[in-house]
């Protein structure tokens, strides 16, 4: 009798920690898809960075103080306070707007070599990673109320807004701006793993 | 206003007064931004490098400005991080923003701006090292390893994720120079094995952000390794005393048998030696006696069995400007025809002669007919009794003077094609003698026995029992201007010949055929055995066709001319001989030299003597025209 109610607790603990383990696993792929990806936008910057001459790099940094990234309209947490007040549902949706707004502008980043051409392929995967974990967290009770984060601005045509001769200044902004909105991801994503993580030190 | 005047008047006093003093004094020098750092993400600090400067005393100052925002901001905090520095705390912070930094340094003389520098906090991170670094020796079974554990430090926060770090240690011996470094990922403990018993080691461990830069080497651990039996390393020197152990055992065992082994491995080559020959008696010097023993019984060989030498096939030399090889072939449908390809074996058979091979049979006539300047040879075979197939169709069109140039070609012109009247049989094996092409002669020149009186004119020898027979010409390359004469012959040949066919038009066809014997009369002064026929068999004796023929082969002319032949037993089947059929003679003069032969020796000398080489020849004798 013991035996039996111990052997349906213990069957009754795994079912119901499935969902969760199931959370743990998309949660780890995405995070590290993401990082793959901030990975990926690193060196393509610092790449273009080597390549350009000194007094250009100057007058990009001056310049890119002056711009603005695609997704500054999309509201982050920009310190860690910030980021952990947010929920977890919070920070997945917020990277999901982020992901989503690099689909369109990452085909102009998709030519040329293999690992270029995989960024747009990667972006909708993770895309749809992040949706799914949306819904694996969501509950009824929490209805994202935030009408804010949900602004959309016609962000499809900014980067082809600028001149054709500042291309150069173009492809510095696309992929410093690619390169940090990758990091904000990853960064959303690893907190909102430990947050829902058991373990103590989510980390390992 | 007074007090403006008076700050100014102040001013001017003071630098009329350093002037004065004569030491010159400059605005600050350009201070730089050496770095900007940031220990968790969450905070930071910049370091400048002060210029000079000049002389006077000089206040720096930091400004910043955040992106999007023109706003300058100057920074909160010039203590806590110490000299020439400038410390952002939390409030301050914030990361995805990026900052552009300035430092002003100021005196009496003037400011003087830096360089600014943009800053983004996410890609400044320099971490602390990790804290609490534990070395353990533990044991497993019979061997030591060292366990290393580590905490991460303090102020990054590892733990809600918000900085993750990756760890890397190195370990070396006490007084080594060299370190072992090894990366461990996101974990922080490690595992070391392989340790040198009784050694001494130092432990050090640092950090990373993912993206950012290395912390500090942690401090030193330091490790003793418990001294312990390293079975390992005693097993392996165990093998190499083994090893060299049973090394020595087998080269000893090589050195004692060396001189079998070599025996064995190397076997000595045999000297020369000769059956018999002494070699001390040569040493002697008495060389005669050394070879003495060499002649025996067997060395050299003083007899021979000449029989052994013999061949069969007899090869009458023809001299070369006359040499005109007439072969006869007979084709009979039912046998087998055994072709005389005399030019293309040169080596079969020659004997002591070096002639062509020449099958000399028997002619059923004439073969006493005088051997002509032209030698040849007909072969005939009066076999065959059937009728008209038996008749061989000499193929006229195998003339081909072309042919001529390059080898002994047995054609005949095309002239003496077959009579119409006489369906031909065609050559059975007309490829096979291409080279030596047997147009024979068909003729049906001459019937049998009731034709004789037709053909007197002819040749005188000719014997008109006998059926068609087939003449083979061979001509060689040497003789052109004999075939010239074989074309005048064989015109006048044909003339005769259409004078027989004319006379015999109505005659039928000659079915019999048989050979008869001729016996060497004499060898004619031109080298010429003249042949008479032999009535071995009753000339009325027509139906006996089967006549088991006998005939020799002459094998060759001897020295003094004679002719060598063979006996040889009947042969019946195989042989193809035509049955011979007279040649008319151009010139009733020189019908006496109708029949030759082709001496198989140098025809220079010409024989006088008759011989009778014994037993009978079968000499398809031919008797053409001399020229």
């Amino acid at each position: 009798m013991d035996t039996t109610l111990l052997l349906l607790s213990v069957m009754c603990l795994t079912v119901s920690s499935q969902p969760i383990t199931d959370s743990q696993r998309l949660f780890s792929i995405a995070v590290s898809r993401v990082q793959h990806l901030h990975l990926l936008a690193q060196r393509l910057f610092s790449e273009f960075e080597s390549s350009l001459q000194t007094e250009e790099q100057r007058q990009l940094n001056k310049i890119f103080l002056q711009d603005f990234c695609n997704s500054d309209y999309i509201i982050s947490p920009i310190d860690k306070h910030e980021t952990q007040r947010s929920s977890v549902l919070k920070l997945l949706s917020i990277s999901y707007r982020l992901v989503e707004s690099w689909e369109f502008p990452s085909r102009s980043l998709s030519e040329g070599s293999t690992p270029r051409s995989q960024i747009s392929p990667k972006l909708s995967e993770l895309k749809t990673g992040i949706l799914l974990l949306i819904r694996a967290n969501q509950d009824a009770a929490e209805i994202f109320t935030d009408t804010s984060a949900f602004q959309l601005a016609p962000y499809g045509n900014y980067y082809q807004s600028l001149g054709a001769d500042e291309s150069l200044r173009q492809t510095y902004e696309l992929l410093a701006c690619f390169k940090k909105d990758m990091h904000k991801v990853e960064t959303y994503m690893t907190v909102a793993k430990c947050r829902l993580s058991p373990e103590a030190n989510c980390t390992l | 206003m007074r007090k403006a005047e008076g700050g100014i008047l102040l001013r001017l006093l003071l630098l009329f007064m350093l002037h004065a003093t004569g030491t010159s004094y400059s605005p600050p020098g350009k201070p730089t931004l050496t770095r900007c750092r940031s220990p968790e993400k969450e905070t930071f600090t910049c370091w400048w490098e002060p210029g000079s400067d000049g002389g006077l005393p000089t206040k720096y100052a930091l400004y910043y400005r955040k992106e999007n925002s023109d706003k300058v901001f100057e920074c909160p905090d010039y203590r806590t991080a110490g000299e020439n520095s400038c410390f952002f705390n939390k409030n301050d912070t914030s990361v995805w923003v990026n900052y552009n930094i300035t430092v002003v340094a100021t005196n009496a003389l003037g400011r003087t701006f830096s360089d600014p520098v943009d800053i983004d906090v996410v890609y400044i991170v320099k971490p602390n090292p990790p804290e609490n670094l534990a070395l353990t020796v533990l044991w497993d079974q019979t061997w030591p390893y060292l366990h290393v554990s580590w905490e991460s430090p303090q102020k990054a926060d590892t733990r809600s994720g918000w900085i993750t770090l990756i760890y890397e240690l190195r370990i070396k011996l006490e007084d080594e120079d060299e370190w072992e470094e090894h990366p461990a990922g996101q974990q922080k403990t490690f595992n070391i094995f392989s340790l040198c018993s009784g050694g001494k080691y130092l432990v050090q461990v640092r950090c990373k952000p993912d993206h950012g830069f290395w912390s500090e080497w942690s401090s030193s651990q330091y490790v003793k390794v418990p001294e312990y039996f390293n079975r390992e390393k005693s097993m392996w020197v165990l093998a190499v005393i083994f090893s060299a152990f049973a090394l020595f055992i087998i080269t000893w065992l090589i050195h004692m048998n060396c001189h079998n082994l070599k025996q064995c491995i190397l076997p000595s080559v045999p000297g020369p030696k000769i059956k018999g020959f002494d070699e001390q008696l040569l040493k002697d010097g008495k060389s005669m006696d050394a070879f003495s023993s060499l002649v025996g019984a067997n060395f050299p060989p003083t007899t021979t069995n000449y029989e052994d030498l013999l061949v069969e096939y007899l090869e009458v030399f023809v001299p070369e400007e006359r040499e005109l090889m007439l072969e006869e072939t007979k084709e009979l449908h039912n046998d087998s025809l055994k072709f005389e390809n005399s030019t293309s074996d040169c080596d079969s058979g020659r004997g002591s002669c070096d002639s062509h091979t020449l099958l000399i049979d028997k002619s059923e006539e004439e073969k006493g007919q005088q051997p002509d300047q032209q030698s040849s040879e007909i072969k005939m075979d009066g076999k065959g009794q059937d009728e008209e197939d038996k008749y061989l169709t000499c193929s006229p069109e195998n003339v081909d003077s072309h042919q001529l140039s390059s080898e002994k070609v047995k054609t005949w012109p095309s002239s003496f094609s077959p009579l119409p009247e006489y369906s031909p049989i065609p050559l059975q094996q007309p490829n096979s003698h291409e080279t030596s092409k047997q147009p024979c002669l068909s003729d049906s020149l001459f019937a049998a026995g009731p034709l004789p009186s037709h053909f007197p004119h002819l040749g005188h020898n000719t014997k008109d029992e006998i059926g068609s027979s087939y003449w083979q010409f061979g001509i060689s390359n040497k003789q052109l201007h004999l075939l010239h004469q074989q074309m005048e012959a064989h015109q006048q040949l044909q003339a005769h010949k259409n004078a027989s066919v004319s006379n015999i038009g109505h005659l039928q066809l000659p079915s019999v055929r048989f050979t008869e014997y001729v016996e060497v009369q004499r060898v004619s002064d031109q080298n010429m055995v003249i042949l008479h026929p032999v009535p071995s068999h009753p000339e009325t004796s027509y139906p006996d066709w089967h006549q088991t023929e006998e005939y020799s082969k002459v094998k060759c002319v001897d020295n003094d001319n004679g002719l060598l032949l063979l006996q040889r037993e009947g042969v019946e089947e195989g042989m193809d001989m035509c049955s011979y059929e007279e040649l008319p003679e151009s010139d009733p003069s020189k019908t006496t030299n109708t029949t030759f032969t082709s001496p198989c020796s140098q025809p220079a000398p010409s024989v006088q003597d008759e011989r009778v080489v014994g037993g009978y020849v079968e000499t398809s004798v031919f008797t053409l025209p001399t020229y």
